[in-house]
């Protein structure tokens, strides 16, 4: 076997990782502000971030990333010296921290994209430097708890001594592993679990017990409200295994902030509660999937038809068509199952909104508190991708333009925090309804009205108005949002790109909402694009047997079976003829006169080829089918927007009507 | 067949680890993502060697050699430690607790897996 080894095939790997860590690092972030603002301080979450940047920065290390080693190490060593003083980081670290990381995220996309990655800047490596991890205040280093007080860092003891001026009780337990507690399951791992569930772990440490059953134990060192049978039963122990740590009072000299949330819920989310039943795969492989699987029907209905023209010819097709029936079932069921494997959770994809209300907030100067209800709501990756974009514009368009200033709204009658709500939850008919709602100013139809010069009437009217491309009820620019207010491309996403609806409910001095419904799931389809007749069509990349260029091929002579106004004609193509006909007059468009190019697909196993004037490109699309009767026509399954804002027809040149229905 | 034990809490090292040590052929691999968990693993079981990350939560790695140099059936076993402390402060502060061989990150996959050659060889040579 080969020594040679190349990590290069993880680098997707990394992508995902780092994601996760990034994100994760950014909500520790958050919650560390929160309880700063508070008085408080989050020990646990500075710990877990220090983590979290240790490890981005092995990760690029191993992958060759080195400006993402340079600011992970920057940051890293910012946050160790937080967690030794005592595990507080103050407002201007905060700020550094989520600058560093915002940079770090940037290039993790570069790596993505296989676009070469920026340098790291060194004002930013300089700032994280020179930035002071710890609060002005520190914390008083009480010893706590005799037999634990040499095993405890700063931050633990930090942690400890506040969640015990808060009023928490602190206990010991004891577990000791063995093979048959494994066998069942009960492992440190599980134990730590089930015993985070239940309050707030410190610290866990190995012991050795020479002589004993098993020759390790592990201590752990927990705050919580559960009494001590239930802790037991966690831990999987006995009653005595499980002490009350007794305490002088007061432990911690300083003012006791809020007492911390329990920390289970970042404590589940280490590595070892997630990885056991999570595998992340690369959307692309879904895609793939996916596409695999409508060949597989299109080759079905080929079978169909098969055995239609033996049934029509007399054989016995009873036993075919059972089978055929079955397969069709089978074929829906894989299709669920991948569909399945496509979703993700609505909350997750709603996580970078907080990180963006606090920098709009900022830059605004307004008070803003965002609160999301996404409860198990669960789409289809490829609608959220889409749909986020939509979705920052609203919440960026709530801080910037509707919500009023602290002292406005004080004056007003109205809370001096401003709230942006988003909601998201499954309604009838396989959609989500998402709104974005805020309780600021309301938008003022009047004055709206007299700027465009007519009466609007309603809110729908008022929609109308201001989703117009180019429409801004602003002159002066703000800084994240720019002069307009693009609600033109929320429009687009939520109607034209994921065939679904938007509405609006505004009023005046109370506030807006924004609602999207859309479906949960859509196909994505690999298209080619091209011109004919000076119109754009996109066909699907897997009808397509091979393109040509016209003018190097040797016509033959028209055959004469068909009819004489026949715009098709003959080429020859590897040894075979092949009929050729101008899309442009089969859809009656255009002459086929500027033709350049032939479009060849395999119909009932022959080739046939559509002469087209010019192909554009390439693109990944969404297919949205036309319910309009007007546009029905045979091979023509869909529409699509490439992006201009114009729908784009999809054609499907194996359709029999395309061809048959103008031939005669 | 030799039983390998890889310690880290990222996914995704514990199996670029791996994979830089595919060409040694006849191993198994298992993977726990905690100190907590290695040492665990470690009480249970017999493995070949470990490999072993430094920063991890609650336990480091640290006191997980701690640990396996506390236990006399443990004491020969191989400890290969790999972390991205590459510095000489921490190289003596591992190797004195009692690692048996000290990598940094980023290291290039043949370098682990000559090291893990070598551990693996004289430990075949001492029994």
């Amino acid at each position: 076997m080969s020594d040679r080894v190349d990590l290069q095939e993880f680098v997707g790997a990394f992508v995902a990782e780092a994601d996760e860590l990034i994100a994760s690092a950014n909500g520790l972030l958050l919650e560390i502000e929160a309880a700063n603002a508070q008085g408080g301080s989050k020990p646990r979450a500075v710990r877990d971030l220090f983590r979290a940047l240790h490890t981005i920065k092995g990760l690029a290390g191993m992958i060759g990333v080195e400006p993402i080693v340079e600011l992970a190490h920057g940051l890293e060593t910012l946050l160790r010296s937080a967690d030794r003083g005592g595990g507080t980081l103050r407002r201007a670290a905060v700020d550094v921290s989520l600058q560093g990381i915002a940079a770090i995220a940037e290039r993790v996309r570069a790596v993505a994209e296989q676009r070469s990655v920026a340098e790291a800047p060194d004002p930013l490596l300089e700032l994280i430097a020179a930035t002071d991890a710890q609060a002005d205040r520190r914390p008083a280093m009480t010893p706590i708890i005799a037999e634990w007080d040499a095993r405890l860092t700063p931050g633990e003891r930090h942690q400890l001594g506040s969640a015990l001026a808060a009023g928490a009780h602190a206990w010991t337990v004891t577990f000791a592993p063995s093979a048959d507690n494994a066998e069942r399951g009960i492992t440190i791992v599980s134990v730590r679990e089930r015993l985070a569930a239940l309050g707030d772990i410190v610290k866990v440490q190995p012991r050795v017990t020479p002589g004993a059953a098993s020759s390790i134990a592990f201590d752990i060192l927990l705050t919580s409200e559960a009494d001590a049978a239930a802790l037991a039963e966690a831990a999987a122990t006995t009653f005595d295994r499980v002490v009350a740590v007794s305490l002088p009072v007061p432990a911690i000299s300083e003012p006791a902030g809020e007492p911390e949330a329990p920390l289970l819920d970042m404590s589940d989310e280490g590595p070892t509660a997630i990885g056991r039943s999570l595998v992340r795969v690369d959307l692309a492989r879904l895609d793939e999937l996916q596409e695999q699987l409508s060949l597989l029907i299109v080759s079905r209905f080929r079978l169909e038809r098969e055995i239609a023209a033996h049934a029509a010819q007399g054989h016995d097709v009873r036993r075919l068509s059972e089978v055929a029936a079955l397969q069709g079932r089978q074929l829906r069921d894989l299709r669920r199952a991948i569909l399945r494997a496509r979703t993700v959770r609505v909350a997750e994809v709603l996580e970078p909104l907080p990180l963006l209300v606090r920098s709009l907030a900022r830059a605004a100067q307004r008070e803003v508190r965002l609160e999301i209800d996404a409860r198990d709501a669960e789409l289809d990756k490829a609608v959220a991708d889409r749909l986020l974009p939509a979705l920052v514009h609203l919440v960026r368009n709530a801080v910037d333009h509707a919500l009023e200033s602290a002292d406005e709204r004080v004056a007003r009658g109205k809370p001096r925090t401003g709230t942006v709500h988003v909601r998201c939850s499954e309604i009838s008919g396989n959609r989500v309804e998402i709104v974005v709602e805020d309780d600021g100013r309301g938008i003022d139809r009047a004055a709206i009205a007299q700027r465009v010069g007519h009466p609007i009437d309603d809110d729908r009217e008022l929609l109308a108005v201001i989703a117009a491309p180019g429409f801004s009820t602003r002159t002066v620019a703000t800084r994240t949002s720019g002069r307009g207010l693009g609600m033109d491309i929320v429009k687009r996403i939520a109607v034209d790109v994921l065939g679904g609806e938007l509405t609006l409910a505004t009023v005046l001095g109370a506030g807006t909402a924004f609602t999207l419904r859309v479906p949960l799931t859509i196909a994505v389809v690999d298209v080619f694009s091209f011109e004919c007749g000076s119109q754009a069509f996109v066909v699907p990349v897997s009808t397509i047997e091979e393109i040509f260029e016209l003018s190097a091929e040797p016509a033959m002579q028209p055959p004469m079976s068909a009819g004489t106004a026949s715009p098709v004609r003959m080429l020859e193509r590897r040894g075979h003829a092949v009929p050729v006909m101008s899309l442009g007059t089969l859809l009656a468009i255009d002459s086929g006169a500027n033709a350049r190019k032939a479009i060849v697909i395999r119909r009932d196993g022959a080739p046939v080829a559509f002469a087209v004037d010019r192909m554009l490109g390439r693109h990944e699309v969404v297919v949205r089918p036309i319910d309009d009767p007007l546009v029905k026509w045979p091979g023509i399954s869909g529409a699509t927007d490439l992006g201009d804002g114009r729908p784009t027809l999809v054609l499907d040149l194996a359709a029999r009507g395309l061809v048959r229905e103008r031939r005669v | 067949m030799n039983r390998l034990l890889i310690v880290d809490d990222s996914k995704l090292m514990r199996d670029m680890v791996a994979a830089c040590l595919r060409p040694l052929g006849a191993v198994t691999f298992e993977f726990a993502a905690t100190g907590l968990e290695a040492i665990e693993r470690l009480a249970l079981a017999s493995f070949a060697l470990v490999v072993l990350d430094l920063n991890m939560p609650d336990v480091g790695g640290i006191e997980v050699i701690e640990f396996v140099r506390s236990q006399d059936r443990l004491r020969e076993l191989p400890i290969l430690i790999v972390t991205t402390r590459g510095d000489d402060e921490s190289r003596a502060r591992v190797l004195g607790a009692g690692a048996s061989s000290f990598l940094a990150k980023p290291f290039a996959p043949a370098q682990i897996l000559d090291e893990v050659r070598k551990l693996l060889g004289s430990r075949r040579a001492d029994t």
